[in-house]
C-alpha cells in the first residue's frame, strides 16, 4: 500500500497531501449533487464559474451597503447646476509624487477622480486624460495598477473627443477599482479613496458661491445627506488609525452642516403621463448663504490637508 | 496483485474526488472575484444608456438572506434601480422605503429586476432585497448585486 502511494505522489509528504483532502472533506458537510446532464449541463458548467457554488454558511444575516455618489455624478450635477469650469481649482498633477503612504495615495486618488470626472464632464480632454495618467501613477503605488494599464489609457485617448465614451470608462475603471478593493480585503483604501472623491465634488462645487446659481446653492446643501450615506460608509469598514482620523474630518464638515435643514417629509411614487414613475414628495432642504460659506470653508481645510 | 490495482483504483477516485472538492473550496476562496466577474458579464449590460454608481454593492448571499442599500438619489436625475442575482437563488425581491421607511415600490409580483424612476426632490432611499427562502436539501450561494444607474 505505501509503495502505491509513493507511485502516486512521491515524496515524503504523500500521506500529508492525500490527508489534506480529507480534512477539508469532512469539514465541509456534503458535497454537492452532481447535475443532472443533458441538455442543461453546459449552461450550468458557466454558471459554476461565475457566481454561484454550495453554500458556505446556514445562518441568514442581513448585509448592508452604503453607497455614496460616484464623481461621475457629482461632476455632472455641477455641470447642470450652472457652474463654470476652474482648472485653478484641480489638485495639480505633479503633487502625485508627493503621495507616498497608503493613506495620502487612497485619499488623493479619490481626490483626482474627483478633478477626472469634473475634466471629463467639462470636455477638457488632455486633463482627462492627464488626470487618468496621474490616477493610473496612485493605482500603481496602492498594488492595483493593472486596472488602469497601458490599454486604457490608450482607449481614454483614442476617445477623449468622445464624452460618453469617456464617462463610460472613467466609471467602468472607478468600479473595477471598489471590486479590486473588496476582493483584497482594502476596505481602508476604498473608504478613503470614496471620501476623497467625496470632499473634492463638494470642493469644487464651492469654489465660488459668490456667484453661484440658486440650483447650484441647493445641491451643495443637499450633500447633507451624501454625507450621511458617506459616514455611513466609513463607518461599515473595521477602524484604522486613517479611517478614524477621516471620520473627525468629516465630522468638521458635518458640523458645519448643521445649520443646513432637511425637513422630512412622506414620499410618494406615482406615474407620470409619458408612463415614468415620479417620486415626489420627500425631504426639503432650508439653508442661508453663511451655512454654505461655513461648508465651504470647512470642506477646503480638509481638503487642502490631504492634498498638501 | 489484484488488490493492489484495486487498491491504486480506489485511491484515483479518491483522490479525484479529493480534487475536484479542493477546487471547489478554493473557488469559495475567489467567490468575489467570481461576483466581479458574474456583476459585470450579467449586471452591468442590464443598465444599458444609464451611467452607473461606481459603487461596488455585490455580496454573495444564501437563501433567507436579505441586503439593503443606503443612497441618496438626486432630484430631477432618472434612475435605474437593477437587483442582479444569480438564478439558483430563485425570484429575489425587493423595496424602494423612503427616509421614514415608508413604502415606495416593491417588486413583488412584478416580473422586472428593475425599476425605472425620477425623483422630484433629492432625497436618501433604502432598498431591501430578499432571498427567497429554500427547502433544499443542499443549499447554493450566489451572487447579488443592487445597481444604481442615472441619466438625464
Amino acid at each position: 500500500m505505501r509503495r502505491v502511494y509513493d507511485r502516486i505522489l512521491p515524496g515524503r509528504n504523500a500521506s500529508v497531501l492525500l490527508a489534506l483532502p480529507l480534512l477539508f472533506l469532512f469539514s465541509c458537510g456534503e458535497a454537492p449533487t452532481s447535475s443532472s446532464g443533458g441538455a442543461d449541463e453546459a449552461p450550468q458548467v458557466e454558471m459554476d464559474a461565475e457566481g454561484m457554488m454550495p453554500a458556505r454558511r446556514q445562518k441568514a444575516f442581513k448585509q448592508i451597503f452604503h453607497a455614496v455618489p460616484s464623481p461621475i455624478e457629482t461632476a455632472l450635477l455641477l455641470e447642470r447646476s450652472g457652474i463654470r469650469f476652474d482648472a485653478e481649482a484641480l489638485n495639480p498633477i505633479d503633487k502625485a509624487m508627493g503621495y507616498t503612504t497608503t493613506e495620502a495615495q487612497a485619499v488623493n486618488l479619490g481626490i483626482y477622480a474627483g478633478d477626472l470626472s469634473y475634466s471629463v464632464i467639462f470636455n477638457q480632454n488632455q486633463q482627462s486624460v492627464d488626470y487618468l495618467n496621474t490616477c493610473r501613477r496612485l493605482c500603481d503605488g496602492l498594488g492595483v495598477g493593472d486596472i488602469i494599464d497601458a490599454d486604457l489609457i490608450a482607449r481614454a485617448d483614442n476617445n477623449r473627443d468622445v464624452r460618453d465614451s469617456l464617462v463610460h470608462i472613467v466609471t467602468e475603471t472607478f468600479y473595477e477599482l471598489n471590486a479590486r478593493f473588496r476582493e483584497n480585503g482594502m476596505e481602508e483604501v476604498s473608504g478613503l479613496m470614496a471620501a476623497g472623491g467625496w470632499i473634492e465634488g463638494l470642493y469644487l462645487g464651492t469654489r465660488n458661491l459668490s456667484s453661484s446659481t440658486e440650483d447650484l446653492k441647493l445641491r451643495i446643501a443637499e450633500q447633507k445627506m451624501t454625507l450621511d450615506n458617506l459616514l455611513g460608509l466609513v463607518d461599515s469598514y473595521p477602524p484604522t488609525e486613517a479611517l478614524t482620523k477621516m471620520k473627525q474630518v468629516l465630522t468638521s464638515v458635518e458640523a458645519a452642516y448643521a445649520n443646513v435643514t432637511v425637513t422630512e417629509n412622506e414620499a410618494a411614487a406615482t406615474a407620470a403621463e409619458d408612463g415614468t414613475v415620479v417620486i415626489s414628495g420627500g425631504p426639503s432642504v432650508q439653508y442661508e448663504d453663511a451655512a454654505l460659506e461655513e461648508i465651504a470653508a470647512s470642506v477646503a481645510k480638509i481638503r487642502n490637508l490631504y492634498a498638501q | 496483485m489484484n488488490v493492489s490495482s484495486n487498491a491504486m483504483t480506489a485511491i484515483k477516485k479518491f483522490s479525484l474526488a479529493a480534487f475536484s472538492l479542493l477546487m471547489v473550496l478554493f473557488s469559495a476562496s475567489d467567490a468575489d472575484a467570481q461576483c466581479r466577474t458574474f456583476t459585470k458579464k450579467r449586471c452591468l449590460p442590464q443598465l444599458e444608456d444609464y451611467v452607473q454608481n461606481d459603487n461596488y454593492n455585490t455580496a454573495v448571499l444564501i437563501p433567507g438572506d436579505e441586503a439593503e442599500l443606503e443612497l441618496t438619489f438626486f432630484g430631477d436625475r432618472a434612475y435605474r434601480l437593477l437587483v442582479c442575482g444569480h438564478p439558483v437563488l430563485g425570484d429575489l425581491t425587493f423595496q424602494v422605503l423612503d427616509s421614514r421607511g415608508n413604502g415606495i415600490y416593491d417588486s413583488t409580483d412584478k416580473e422586472s429586476n428593475h425599476f425605472d424612476f425620477r425623483v422630484a426632490n433629492t432625497q436618501q432611499m433604502t432598498v431591501r432585497v430578499q432571498v427567497p427562502s429554500s427547502d433544499a436539501v443542499i443549499e447554493h450561494e450566489g451572487c447579488v448585486s443592487i445597481m444604481v444607474g442615472s441619466k438625464g
